[in-house]
């Protein structure tokens, strides 16, 4: 299998044409590192596979997510490389161009963003640049897919075929080390020879370390030393430096205008969020709204409205649906009191869900995403960690799978372990069903401040347990920050809306699939005993399994075996949490789960619960994660460790000075 | 001088990159931040926070410690 592989600097819309060529819809979003691992997909009606990867400057890769693509050129083969270019970003985007022309595979340029090269003065020649380059330029627009026809045509009769004859003559010393180190190779390296004796020459890591495994490094280092003396300075700078003038010659040769000018809208709006008095002030209020928006006055009256649906007409119509078809009171209880119940108790919090999403989405794809990173560097800095992490932290809110993947283009390996470690106290949308059900029914005036404090308690737990590792476990580690700010998108409402159904769909995914079997299962433990079926559900075994660790939970304020089993079957996912409770305490009425709720708990146990759940385990999916990402059991399980000891720390107190203070 | 000497809004050219770190310095080359070129302070976060900086229509955003060790002139 032979890839058409999908290269560029980041955030200059590879995903985007990737979506247009294969029909797939990967994540998009405007800064770099939306990509963080290579994704296949199908040229629509050709059957040519084609590979989307994370955005690079260079083939020397600096982070994790990099590592990916240059790991993709040493060790897959590939049928045609294209290679998108940011039109209004000429200069620094063909520096990985002329490193891919000498990798010496058919290449085909998609000259991306020309509508915002000409917003910004700058106009180019794509003839004249095919011609200076010695390969095909297809003028595209990822976004809306102008080109795209064009582009797939020139990769079809591209592909498999010849390379560019695209030449750069770096001065005598250096073509004499290229000479020198492609005698020493082997016929059986991977892309041209001249490419590999350059990127040894700039030191790419990356090569060397593949090249070890092979032979021995010592003549090729001995050969770089000698050069570098005869040089008078490093081989990488005199490499980018031969490069960058012949770069700023193609350009001068095949464009048509080039009189760059700021963009306007970009710069006004920074003058705003990046202000240094109102900056912070902004970001806190916008996501402030956002919340408000999700919890209080749009989110909760659709939930609600749900909800009636769900436990008056759907319930009355399956039930009549069950007695005309016959069906034995064993399926109709297992249906209405175990499917309807606990999928349905997970469903109402789907447009609550729905909106969460959608403000994510679009702070992915308007820009702002990044300048948050660089308004909350500085408080993350003092933490030990850096602004980027605060990125996979606003995408965990949604779901910590993705949060933890996020994580990948951290470029320091100490800042991006602690992030993936504390990430899971970001109180993802899973656990919004268990605030919605228990503040819904304790704290019906207070329920957006109470939910608010749950949040914010995540956040403060994870910057708290940071500050706590990198002052004793990773002390002496240096920190680096250095973020692109791109220009800000007004975000499409297709581009919108497709973002949030591909973070939505999860979610309504896992309630037909996962928690669907779940609440069958769970339901059968309720109906099923130790002693015989269709038991009472104090006798039966979920009631048995809660109880083991209902002393246990006792000092935190909900130590019936109920909340035991819940939280024993939320480890698989948050929303089973809700989804026992729903089974458990099922009433076949409106209603009829808060009341039972409201017996089972006082105020103070239900806010310990709801803080138990919000910190006690990553999800079965996220441990995943964390475990394939970390590539370690130990700091897995150190992961799930400090989780249910803070938890339960955390929530003793909350019960205990509650009850000091005889708060009910 | 160096880059954080610089005020809001005012432009300079780059003179020499003296960052330490050599896998920032490889970053900041390849996002067009090197000798010769202007620069422009954009904004400077608060207590001492990065200073975002453009550079051919490049906003970077950078702590200020590897700002200060950027001359300009
Ligand atoms: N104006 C404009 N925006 C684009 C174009 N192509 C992509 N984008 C936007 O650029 C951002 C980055 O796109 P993405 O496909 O995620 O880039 P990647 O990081 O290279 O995979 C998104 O916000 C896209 O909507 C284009 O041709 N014109
Ligand atoms: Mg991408």
């Amino acid at each position: 299998m032979s890839y058409v592989a999908l290269f560029g600097n980041p955030n200059t819309g590879k995903t985007s044409l990737f979506n247009c060529l294969t029909g797939s819809y990967e994540y998009v979003g405007n800064w770099s590192g939306v990509t963080v691992e290579k994704k296949v997909g199908v040229l629509r009606q050709h059957g040519v596979p084609v590979v989307d990867l994370p955005g690079i400057y260079s083939l020397q890769p600096l982070s994790r997510d990099e590592g990916v693509a240059t790991d993709f050129l040493l060790t897959e083969p590939c049928s045609a490389i294209v290679n998108i270019v940011d039109a209004s970003q000429l200069q620094r985007n063909l520096h990985l161009t002329v490193q891919l022309l000498e990798f010496g595979r058919p290449l085909i340029i998609a000259l991306n963003m020309v509508d915002v090269a000409e917003k910004r003065g700058i106009k180019i020649d794509a003839v004249k640049l095919s011609r200076h380059l010695g390969v095909p330029v297809v003028p595209v627009i990822a976004r809306t897919g102008k080109g795209a026809k064009e582009l797939e045509r020139a990769i079809l009769s591209a592909k498999d075929g010849h390379h560019s004859r695209m030449f750069i003559d770096y001065g005598v010393e250096v073509e004499r080390a290229i000479r020198r180190i492609a005698e020493q190779l082997p016929d059986d390296v991977p892309g041209d020879k001249r490419w590999m004796a350059l990127q040894f020459l700039e030191g790419n890591e990356r090569l060397a370390a593949y090249l070890r495994d092979h032979f021995d490094l010592s003549p090729l280092l001995a050969i770089r030393k000698e050069t570098e003396q005869a040089l008078g300075c490093q081989a990488a700078k005199h490499i980018y430096e031969t490069r960058d003038r012949w770069i700023s010659e193609t350009i001068a040769a095949a464009a048509i205008e080039f009189k760059p000018k700021p963009l306007t809208l970009t710069e006004k709006v920074d003058a705003v969020v990046t202000n240094r008095y109102v900056g912070l002030p902004i970001f806190l209020a916008l996501m402030y709204i956002v919340f408000m928006l999700t919890f209080n006055w749009l989110g909760t009256p659709l939930a609600d409205q749900l909800d009636t649906f769900f436990s008056g007409p759907l319930t009355d119509w399956l039930s009549r649906l069950l007695d005309w078809a016959g069906a034995s009171p064993f399926i109709e209880a297992l249906v209405l009191d175990g499917i309807v119940a606990g999928v349905g108790g997970v469903l109402v919090f789907v447009p609550q869900i729905f909106i969460l999403f959608f403000f994510i989405s679009l702070l992915e794809d308007s820009g702002y995403m990044a300048r948050v990173a660089m308004v909350m560097d500085r408080l993350m800095e003092a933490i030990g960690l850096n602004g980027k992490a605060f990125i996979p932290m606003i995408i965990g809110f949604g779901c910590n799978v993705p949060g933890v993947m996020a994580a990948r283009t951290i470029e320091q390996p100490k800042e991006r372990l602690l992030t993936m470690l504390l990430l899971p106290f970001m109180s993802c949308s899973a656990r919004l069903p268990v605030y919605a059900l228990f503040a819904g029914t304790f704290f019906i005036h207070e329920q957006a401040l109470v939910v608010f404090s749950l949040y914010v308690l995540g956040i403060v737990v994870a910057l708290g347990l940071a500050k706590l590792f990198s002052s004793t476990v990773f002390k002496n580690e240096s920190s680096l920050f250095v973020i692109e700010l791109p220009p800000y998108r007004v975000p499409q409402a297709l581009t919108l809306w497709r973002s949030t159904w591909e973070k939505g769909k999860g979610f309504v995914r896992k309630a037909g699939t996962f928690i669907f079997g779940g609440s069958v299962a769970i339901w059968l433990l309720t109906y099923v005993g130790p002693h015989g079926v269709g038991v009472p559900m104090d006798d039966s075994l979920l009631a048995a399994i809660g109880g083991l660790i209902a002393p246990l939970l006792a000092p935190l304020g909900f130590g019936a075996w109920q909340a035991g089993a819940a939280l024993i079957t939320g480890f698989l996912a948050k929303e089973v949490v809700v989804s026992t409770m729903n089974i458990i305490y099922h009433v076949r009425e409106a209603n009829g789960l808060e009341q039972m709720i409201a017996a089972h708990f006082t105020p103070l146990s239900a806010l310990s619960f709801m803080v138990f759940v919000l910190l006690y385990t990553p999800c079965l999916a996220t441990v995943a994660t964390i475990r394939k990402e970390t590539g370690s059991w130990k700091w897995t399980l150190l992961s799930i460790g400090i989780a249910l000891t803070v938890a339960y720390m955390i929530s003793f107190l909350v019960y205990q000075v509650g009850m000091m203070f005889h708060f009910q | 001088m160096v880059l954080t000497d610089l005020h809001k809004g005012e432009t300079a050219v780059v003179v020499r990159l003296a960052v330490e770190h050599e896998a920032l310095k490889q970053r900041l080359l390849h996002l067009g931040v090197k000798e010769g070129k202007m620069v422009r302070v954009k904004a400077a976060m608060p207590f001492g926070g990065p200073v975002m900086v453009e550079v051919d229509g490049q906003a970077i955003g950078l702590r200020r410690k590897e700002a200060s060790s950027i001359e300009v002139k």
